[in-house]
């Protein structure tokens, strides 16, 4: 903050060699410590997000060098490649269905949770851990056995003389397995909304019941509409996850997206291009694509957030 | 893995400086001879790879390896990386599928000067030797040959009561195989088949005992659509007879990994898969299990099967070890107590001297595995030439189609022509 100031105060003045000096002399501190991060940033994003541009547009095997072919491979992507339209039309879906889902269920959660019951931060943490374990291999794992055609589930409908199919490796079902995980980790969501909820003013809710609003109208009248910063905010980090979600199709399908390209995710389209068939220029415009289609969405979503998003000013 | 792995080259780390300081003080100064190996394969494959790395520190002080191995479909996403940032392994495993690419693109080394001063290749296999060769210069030396098999569950057999099929079998007796399986009911939920219409291996044996085959010496396919019609349309009606498994189960065999196979799942009485393999799917099967052929396309077709070197090694173009690493690999081959403890498991050795080795030490599944390969008679054909770029995605291709017609979303009919055309375009793709 202060380093901040100090350079504000120099900006007017006549930049002279000593106070070139002084400048850096004041400010190295700051950089010294930004430093971890700059590294990071020009070295490990912003240097392979320029080389991946760069191979977006040549044919690069990895084992020889890459070759210039212009726009050849976004070419492809838009006229000539039936698993891309494929791999949009899966994740679209994914994304469409897991990302209100969740968001309807944390936000639930985090309503029941908000009634300030006793033992509220063991509830928080229980309901929190799928969230913490959700990305991980060992859940995609587990949910392969659960949603097998002996596994568990199928066990459980037994009980009421139902015969299920096997959830994971039937195509009308398998991407369907992936949007209850997704849902199943509402965890985070939850937590940002029970924070936004304790944030909305209680005058506000007592006046409501001296006008004798009742409870759906307190909701729709009141806590929805002062719910809506962190509504967007949250939307917008699980779409962008949903979007992004690759470890949960990569197991339960062994990398391979079936059954019949069903859980094919773009990612893991995109991976499958990378380092199974070694089509690194290609993957790099997929990935690129996948960028513009993320951006494309948030900006979406912060152009309409002024007519639905309510910001307590 | 990592902490294997570690420990491994710790071990092996220090068990060649102990040797060397034992034997030659001086000689522990000089820079230590590190030999990097890369390889495919499981626990089991490493234990016996790192038992023969041991033998040669012990008889060539001085050498150490460092030993890395990882699963296939991994493996080659590393080695490509590690070939594009010019750090490739000394040694490394090659697989048939991709030896010709990594030949032409220099990233592994021509071992013709090597033939006769570090590699003593006198009683080799001349098929297997074939095999390791490129624009007829040679980058591999085969590890063993094996052949595709069908694992089979012979007390699943036994129990009903039926005898375990011998090499005259075919297509056209699998109904009848079925239903008599199936009316004795012993094990209710498992079928007779695995349904192997998204197996490529099983397609290509299928297609040359038709006298056809997947590809010619061009890289061109050696079929048409109407193969694929007939080999969809065969599956389907198998399917229909309640020969093979449903469609749900088979998908569960997303990649064809050992603990999901049908036969390791309880699902059917066999899997389609290699003679190498047995080992691996005896270890996790309780019932004890054996091998048959592939069945043959009709009565008395032959043809089918060949002998495939199963995996090569090879020296990475980079070497700055090239004799080490070939004195290593014909250690590998020759050793008689190296063979030994390498055994079968990646193959049928291609040395004759080394097969009398190793034979009187064989355990029972290495000595069916043995025997089938060496016994496939008028099943064996020609060795094929190996395949084009872009065949790992057509065998991925298949599966995804196959399935498509096993859950009913296309008709054989149209499965043929439509698979046809996505095979010419991922052909003709760079």
């Amino acid at each position: 903050m202060t380093v901040h100031a100090a350079n504000y105060r120099d900006a007017g003045r006549a930049v002279t060699p000593s106070a070139w000096s002084r400048m850096w002399s004041q400010n190295a501190p700051g950089y010294l410590f930004l430093l971890p991060w700059f590294i990071g940033f020009f070295g490990l994003t912003l240097g392979p997000m320029v080389s991946s541009l760069y191979l977006s547009f040549t044919n690069f095997d990895l084992l020889t060098s890459p070759e210039w072919v212009g726009a050849a491979n976004y070419v492809r992507i838009f006229t000539a490649d039936p698993k891309f339209a494929k791999s949009m039309q899966v994740t679209f879906f994914f994304v469409i269905f897991s990302v209100p889902l969740k968001l309807a269920f944390a936000l639930g959660v985090a309503l029941l949770l908000n009634r300030g019951m006793r033992g509220l931060p063991l509830y928080r943490a229980v309901f929190y851990l799928p969230s913490l374990l959700g990305a991980s291999v060992a859940i995609a794992v587990l949910w392969r056995t659960l949603f097998a055609g002996d596994g568990l589930v199928n066990d459980f409908l037994a009980n009421f003389g139902i015969q299920g199919p096997s959830w994971i490796s039937n195509p009308r079902f398998s991407l369907w397995t992936l949007i209850v995980l997704a849902v199943w980790q509402f965890g985070s969501p939850m937590i940002i909304f029970l924070a936004g909820l304790r944030s909305i003013p209680q005058d506000m809710y007592e006046a409501a019941s001296l006008e004798g609003a009742g409870k759906w109208r307190v909701f729709w009248k009141i806590t929805l509409p002062m719910l809506t910063p962190v509504l967007f905010f949250n939307a917008i980090i699980q779409t962008i996850e949903g979007f992004k979600s690759f470890t949960p199709a990569f197991i339960i399908s062994g990398g391979t997206g079936n059954p019949v390209n069903s859980t094919l995710f773009y990612t893991l389209y995109l991976y499958q291009e990378a380092f199974e068939f070694f089509r690194m220029g290609y993957a790099s415009a997929l990935a690129w694509i996948l960028l513009i289609i993320v951006a494309l969405f948030t900006g979406f979503s912060f152009l309409t957030s002024k007519y639905w998003v309510h910001y307590d000013d | 893995m990592t902490f294997a792995l570690d420990r491994r080259r710790f071990l092996m780390g220090s068990t060649a400086l102990l040797g060397a300081t034992a034997l030659a003080p001086a000689a522990a100064l000089a820079q230590e001879n590190r030999l990097r190996l890369f390889f495919w394969g499981g626990q089991a494959r490493a234990d016996r790879t790192y038992a023969a790395t041991d033998l040669y520190t012990k008889a060539n002080p001085g050498t150490a390896f460092d030993g890395e191995f990882m699963a296939f479909s991994d493996y080659w996403t590393k080695l490509g990386t590690q070939v594009a940032g010019g750090n490739a392994p000394d040694i490394l495993q090659m697989d048939y599928r991709y030896i010709v690419e990594y030949a032409n693109r220099n990233a592994i080394a021509p071992l013709d000067d090597m033939v006769g001063k570090e590699l003593d290749l006198s009683d080799f296999d001349q098929d297997q030797l074939d095999g390791g060769k490129v624009n007829g210069k040679l980058y591999g030396i085969s590890l063993g040959a094996n052949s595709v098999a069908t694992i089979v569950n012979t007390a699943a057999f036994e129990e009903a009561g039926i005898a375990v099929p011998g090499p005259e079998l075919s297509y056209a007796d699998l109904p009848a195989l079925a239903e008599k399986f199936n009316s004795a009911n012993k094990r209710p939920g498992m079928k007779l088949w695995s349904d192997n219409s998204g197996v490529e291996p099983a397609l290509d044996n299928w297609l040359r005992s038709k006298g056809k085959g997947l590809y010619g010496a061009d890289g061109k396919p050696l079929f048409d659509e109407n193969d694929l019609v007939e080999w969809f349309q065969l599956w389907a009606d198998l399917r229909a007879a309640g020969v093979t498994v449903s469609p749900d189960d088979q998908a569960l065999d997303a990649t064809d990994a050992i603990e999901n196979t049908m036969v390791t799942l309880g699902k059917a009485t066999t899997t389609a898969a290699n003679s190498n393999q047995l080992i691996a799917f005896q270890a996790v099967n309780k019932d004890p299990l054996t091998m048959i052929a592939y069945p043959r396309y009709k009565p008395g077709a032959g043809g089918g099967h060949y002998r495939k070197p199963s995996m090569f090694f090879s020296l990475g173009a980079t070497s700055q070890k090239l004799s080490d690493g070939a004195k290593f690999i014909n250690f590998f081959i020759s050793d008689p107590d190296a063979t030994k403890a390498l055994g079968v498991e990646r193959g049928i050795p291609c040395k004759k001297s080394t097969r009398d080795n190793i034979a009187p030490t064989l355990d029972a599944q290495s000595q069916i595995a043995l025997n089938f390969v060496s016994n496939l008679g008028d099943l064996l054909g020609p060795l094929p030439p190996s395949p084009p770029a872009n065949a790992g995605e057509v065998n991925k291709a298949l599966k995804t189609k196959s399935q498509e017609v096993a859950f009913g979303s296309q008709s054989p009919q149209d499965a043929g022509p439509a698979f046809f055309k996505e095979v010419t375009e991922i052909l003709s793709r760079k």
